[in-house]
């Protein structure tokens, strides 16, 4: 059975976004088992989920907190709610529907943790998610389950909701780090990586928003039965977005691992119009497009890897047969043009010159030496901007120009979108 | 990097085959400058963190999948770095063809032409074709006058960071931000408002291409043009080391020249853009003398012995005591050692001086901190605000200790109260005081009451004027001889001189340097004096009233050392050639001493004169190339 | 209504005294008072409609900062305005999802029915057009568009003039006090 119920268990009941909603579901049930549990019990739950981080790099999260250096206080706790990925709205949805599920799995987390501070960094954008967060987060406070001296033992912790102001660099956990401190959201060079030396200079994680729901799952029903809904490479459940050429574009939860994307895209009412599928991003804006032959291959870390992409953020964006690939691509690199923080000169510059090109590409306007220009300019920059931002920037373009040569070769000095015009003269 | 280490201690790096032992920390850029392998680098700063946002320094690390910024890498034991592969070639023309994409091309109407990094690193590394002709460039503003010091050009600008990261980690002023973000990214003012640091001059010459340049230099040479010698900024105490940058018989500008004992590669507006003031036109271009009441050009043979021959005659007639020697701070050390040897023991009066008011009670333990050991002090106090008035790159080492070392840095207002503050200090491990001269009876009163409390300090104090120490430290003065010893009789201070000038009792007066114009006791008694032998290389109320007038130069024509405030003896060196043929300052003060029947025993060269200088002041000797005396040996 | 066509004079704050209580409660809120920044700006936003200078001249000097600071900080992010905007925003998402669904027909329609270009603002000043935005996690629901805070999905033309339409209708603030923040 592909689809699970893990971050979902609740979907259906009544009142969810209050936290009375939340309790008659057993909310924060397991924020008091976590308090006797203690914090190395709740790790050791957290290794044996396997929970990978669910914002796109997919690192291991109980890894990630087991860098935290012994002894060294303040530290922090960051929550990722900056979701920004095109065709990403996970987040979002887990905001919407689930809060008090969030806030309980922050907490626990800032209690396994030792975290004085927890901060949930939502972009701008989500101005209506971030007051639902905010009204959450007061009555957590009022319920005493936030504050100081949470459930009546000695433990405080402050939990602050703040809002970004429009900038996809602020979901780079360390642009994060420099946005929440007030300053202008650019990567930090690293080492010194978060955990060490993070938010104010203190050891810091920095987690995302779905990463931190599955901890009251894991917590409850203990992390061994989480990673079995998943497989051994791929354990647990994941919130996968649907997005594109389909019927019901939507979030779907399926188990990890046991999932086929042609699983995933019937979910989903499968391509919409009767047509068939020319291509799909499974992880997102920013990762490698896959093609109609790998749709029967599971929703795996390592086997999406093997194709040449990666399950990035959770979004799989599907293309039908009409779709111009350079038209998407040129879409996607004008975003990465507007959203490249600037800070170094292949991003800055190579993403503009990149989008100057693809205009020209799109437009029939590009000669086949500007098409080699362009791969230059992607073969520059991959790999050698500042983080991945830039890095990525290249990967949709160059896969897609892989898989479709002759479709870009068919833009050069067409003067149009050879793609739109056979539509136009079919339709 | 500190590679003063023992062998044991230092990491094995191989850098396109060349093996370095350096420290553990080393920067893998370093590494590569130490085996002789250049990177090129625009971000990279040395005295600022690494930022590694140009990526023009990235090289292949063996081990690691991606290619490294070498500015910001650290070296491990055994790293193998590669500068000279494929991969690094062919990213390094990339990200120049990258940085070129919205760089305007205006290199023919830019100043930075001819050592501009961006003109230069095309040429070495970048692409001979351009293809980003295709491309609409992005355009900022250009000229813009962000002061009457800097011009700002937002199009050149490539974006290192270095201007913004300098009023960030260097000065904390903050005054030059970053705007906007991705391609549009620029840096500016808040508003556009007018920079109002008293170091924006760094700026100008950090940045590495032609975003911020000198408004004083605009157009008015190419580097090429230029011929450069190191030497000492003349505008202070501070003895910033510097980069005299001359085209012809003028100064086009100076630069800094990194002293990280002293200015630490930084220079402040006051001194950067005084140079100007050594290309005044109104010269003294001829010696001249009165004759039969008006002043007519005479030989210079003439004119030296017209002036030996005054002096002796005024001795003559009315002993030594009826004759004063001056000059200003701007002496090198030479010429001072010269003046008192001449007033001293050629004529053989007490009365010389290097200022007009009174120093009493100087001592070479008012100097014992030196300007960079204020970085190892637990807490620096600094009284009032004249230190960092009069030797304002002071400001800039006391923000590094403050925020760099962590070191405590407490301006202590002059009417503070001394002892609250010698409460708050005590149990530090050394505390450093620095203050002006005038107020050096409050530091002394300080480390009195700290001493008392069992915490060891050490006292900077700040003098007036490029040589105000070496003028001290050689004798220059009224009350002590050469070394701090004390004179016999004490004489007059330089304002008593001028007094007893205008009231008679000194006949002759013998000035060097450019005077004390803007003190009106000066003119005064240069009016009252039968003899006035001025030694200056501009106009003004000495060559105006003197009786035999020589042509004197410019500091950025002499060449022998100085010392700065803190006691260090360093070279200036003669950039540019005066515009006559006549011999220099302290050749002058020779030629005069002999004509009046004295032997120097030595050349009156600047080498011979600081062994004669050694020899008195023994703490001197071999300190001529930065380094300072000990005073010690001198007792 | 904004303030910002008030115009300001010398020495006398262009924050009102519920700005200027705002941020320093948020000043209060976080570990490090430079934290406040965003928060703060978000503020000066919401009453003055967009970033006057005097208003972020305002926010250093209650945070300790240099003005410099503030203003580098404010034009990193895309949603803070340094002109004023119209009274209400359109942002018309046409990443990757929304353009396969037909963003860019979506956002050609709004130009004409509201007579602008993609980010000009309307004679009238109700709205200003924005088609050049991040992501805004509308994908589920492409195209969409968001008009302040909400977000509204599936649209097609006449839904989307509708909505419009019924905003214009209201002629009131929208529900946060008459700003997009």
């Amino acid at each position: 059975m592909p689809e699970a119920r893990v971050l979902t268990r609740h979907l259906g009941a009544e009142g969810l976004t209050t936290l009375a909603g939340y309790q008659t579901v057993g909310g924060y049930q397991a924020l008091k088992k976590a308090l006797v549990m203690g914090p190395e019990a709740i790790l050791a739950e957290l290794k044996a989920s396997g929970l990978r981080g669910r914002g796109g790099a997919g690192f291991p999260t109980a890894t990630k907190w087991s860098f935290l250096p012994q002894g060294v206080f303040p530290r922090y706790l960051c929550v990722n709610a900056d979701e920004s990925e095109p065709g990403c709205f996970k987040d979002r949805y887990l905001m919407e529907e689930f809060p008090h599920q969030l806030l309980e799995g922050v907490m626990i987390s800032a209690y396994a943790l030792q975290v004085s501070h927890a901060f949930i960094y939502i972009r701008g954008e989500y101005r209506a998610q971030r007051e639902l967060l905010e009204k959450a987060v007061a009555e957590a406070y009022q319920a005493g389950f936030v504050g100081q001296g949470i459930l009546g033992q000695d433990w405080n912790c402050e939990l602050i909701v703040h809002g970004g102001a429009g900038a996809y660099i602020c979901g780079e956990e360390t642009a994060l780090l420099d946005s929440l401190e007030g300053l202008r959201g650019q990567p930090r060079l690293r080492p010194p990586f978060p955990a060490i030396k993070g938010l104010y200079g203190q050891p810091t994680i920095v987690n995302n928003v779905e990463t931190l729901s599955n901890l009251p799952y894991i917590v409850s029903e203990g992390g061994a039965k989480y990673a079995s809904v998943g497989t051994e490479s791929s354990p647990g459940s994941r919130l996968f977005c649907v997005s594109g050429h389909v019927e019901r574009p939507g979030n779907f939860e399926i188990a990890m691992g046991r999932t086929t994307f042609r699983e995933l895209l019937e979910m989903a009412g499968g391509v919409w119009r009767g047509r068939s599928l020319k291509a799909m991003q499974p992880g997102g804006g920013s990762m490698q497009i896959l093609g109609p032959q790998h749709l029967d291959l599971a929703i795996d870390f390592k086997a999406v890897a093997d194709a040449g992409s990666a399950l990035g953020a959770g979004a799989l964006v599907i293309m039908d047969e009409t779709t111009c690939l350079v038209d998407v691509s040129m879409r996607l690199v004008d975003f990465y043009q507007h959203e490249s923080c600037g800070k170094c000169v292949p991003c800055r510059e190579g993403t503009y010159f990149e989008s100057e090109l693809m205009h020209r590409l799109e437009a029939g306007l590009a000669s086949t030496e500007e098409l080699a220009t362009l791969a230059d300019i992607c073969a520059t920059m991959d790999g050698r901007c500042f983080c991945p931002l830039g890095d990525t920037a290249t990967w949709f373009v160059m896969s897609a120009y892989r898989m479709f040569p002759d479709e870009f070769q068919r833009h050069c000095g067409a003067g149009h979108c050879p793609v739109r015009a056979e539509l136009e003269t079919a339709a | 990097m500190g590679d003063t280490k023992p062998e044991s201690e230092l990491l094995a790096v191989s850098v396109d085959g060349r093996s370095v032992a350096v420290a553990q920390g080393t920067l893998v850029w370093d590494a590569c400058e130490k085996a002789g392998v250049y990177v090129p680098v625009y971000c990279a700063h040395k005295k600022m963190e690494p930022v590694a946002v140009c990526r023009m320094c990235l090289v292949e690390i063996e081990g690691t999948a991606k290619l490294q910024p070498a500015c910001a890498t650290r070296v491990a034991e055994g790293m193998v770095v590669r500068t000279a592969t494929e991969q690094v070639r062919k990213f390094r023309d990339g990200n120049l063809e990258f940085l070129l994409v919205n760089h305007p091309l205006d290199c023919p109407v830019c100043d930075r032409g001819g050592e501009c990094d961006l003109q230069d690193f095309t040429l070495r590394y970048g692409p001979g074709r351009s293809r980003t002709s295709i491309t609409e460039k992005v355009h900022f503003g250009k000229a813009i006058k962000l002061s009457d010091k800097i011009v700002l050009d937002q199009e050149r600008c490539i974006l290192c960071w270095r201007c913004v990261r300098f009023y960030d980690e260097i000065t904390g002023e903050k005054e030059i931000v970053l705007q906007e973000r991705s391609v549009k990214t620029l840096i500016d003012t808040f508003q556009g408002r007018p920079l109002q640091s008293e170091f924006q001059g760094n700026v100008a010459e950090i940045c590495p291409v032609g975003a911020l340049t000198h408004a004083k230099y605009r157009f008015q040479a190419r580097p090429w043009d230029l011929r450069r010698t190191a030497s000492v900024c003349p505008k202070c105490s501070y003895g910033c080391n510097i980069l005299i940058d001359a085209r012809e018989d003028q100064v086009a500008r100076f630069a800094s020249n990194d002293n990280p004992d002293v200015d630490d590669s930084w220079l402040c507006d006051t001194g950067r853009y005084s140079f100007p003031e050594l290309n005044r036109s109104d010269r003294v271009l001829n010696p001249e003398a009165r004759l039969a009441g008006a002043r007519q050009t005479v030989s210079y043979q003439d004119a030296v012995a017209r002036g030996a021959g005054a002096l002796l005659r005024v001795r003559g007639d009315h002993g030594p005591d009826a004759i004063g020697f001056l000059a200003s701070t701007q002496a090198t050390n030479e010429e001072a050692f010269l003046l008192q040897w001449l007033a001293r023991d050629v004529i053989g009066t007490p009365h010389l001086d290097h200022r007009l008011s009174a120093l009493a009670g100087i001592a070479p333990e008012q100097f014992a901190l030196g300007i960079a050991e204020i970085e190892d002090c637990a807490a620096v106090v600094v009284i009032g605000d004249e230190p960092e008035l009069a030797d304002p790159v002071l400001t800039l080492r006391l923000f590094k200790a403050a925020t760099k070392l962590g070191r405590e840095v407490i301006r202590q207002p002059l009417e503070g109260d001394p002892e609250a503050l010698a409460e708050s200090l005590t149990g530090k491990d050394l505390v450093g005081i620095v203050a002006h001269q005038e107020q050096r009876q409050a530091a002394l009163g300080l480390a009195a009451r700290l001493a008392l409390k069992g915490t060891t300090t050490k006292i900077l104090t700040i003098v007036e004027g490029m040589n105000a120490r070496g003028c001290q430290d050689l004798g220059l003065t009224p009350r002590l001889l050469p070394g701090y010893r004390p004179a016999g009789t004490p004489g007059r201070d330089g304002g008593e001189i001028l007094k007893a000038a205008s009231a008679g009792s000194i006949r002759a007066l013998l000035v060097v340097g450019q005077g004390w114009d803007e003190d009106p006791r000066f003119e005064e008694a240069l009016s009252r004096v039968e003899v006035l032998i001025g030694i200056t290389p501009f106009a003004g109320s000495l060559a105006r009233h003197a009786s035999v007038l020589l042509p004197g130069r410019t500091i950025a024509e002499k060449a022998g050392t100085v010392t700065n405030t803190e006691g260090r003896v360093q070279r200036v060196r003669p950039a540019v050639q005066p515009r006559y043929a006549f011999p220099s300052d302290l050749r002058i003060l020779g030629d005069l001493a002999r004509g009046m029947g004295a032997d120097l025993g030595v050349q009156p060269l600047a080498g011979p004169v600081y062994e004669l200088i050694s020899q008195a002041v023994p703490g001197y000797r071999g300190c001529i190339g930065g380094v300072r005396p000990d005073w010690t040996l001198s007792a | 209504m904004t303030e910002a066509s008030t115009a300001s004079q010398p020495g006398v704050p262009v924050l009102n005294a519920a700005t200027r209580e705002r941020i320093e409660r948020s000043k209060a809120l976080y570990p490090s008072a430079r934290s406040a920044v965003l928060p703060a700006l978000w503020a000066v936003q919401e009453q003055l409609g967009f970033l006057a200078p005097e208003g972020l001249a305002e926010v250093a000097a209650l945070l300790d900062l240099v003005p410099s600071e503030v203003e580098a900080v404010s034009t990193f992010y895309a949603m803070y305005f340094q002109h004023q905007p119209g009274r209400h925003l359109i942002q018309v998402c046409r990443n990757v999802s929304c353009g396969l669904r037909g963003s860019d027909e979506l956002l050609r329609h709004l130009e004409t029915s509201l007579g602008v270009e993609d980010g000009e603002t309307t004679t009238d000043g109700v709205f200003t057009l924005e088609g050049t935005v991040e992501c805004l996690g509308g994908c589920g629901g492409a195209p969409m568009m968001q008009v302040d805070r909400y977000s509204y999905e599936n649209l097609d033309f006449q839904g989307a003039d509708q909505v419009l339409a019924e905003i214009r209708e209201r002629a009131v603030p929208s529900p946060a006090g008459g700003s997009h923040a």
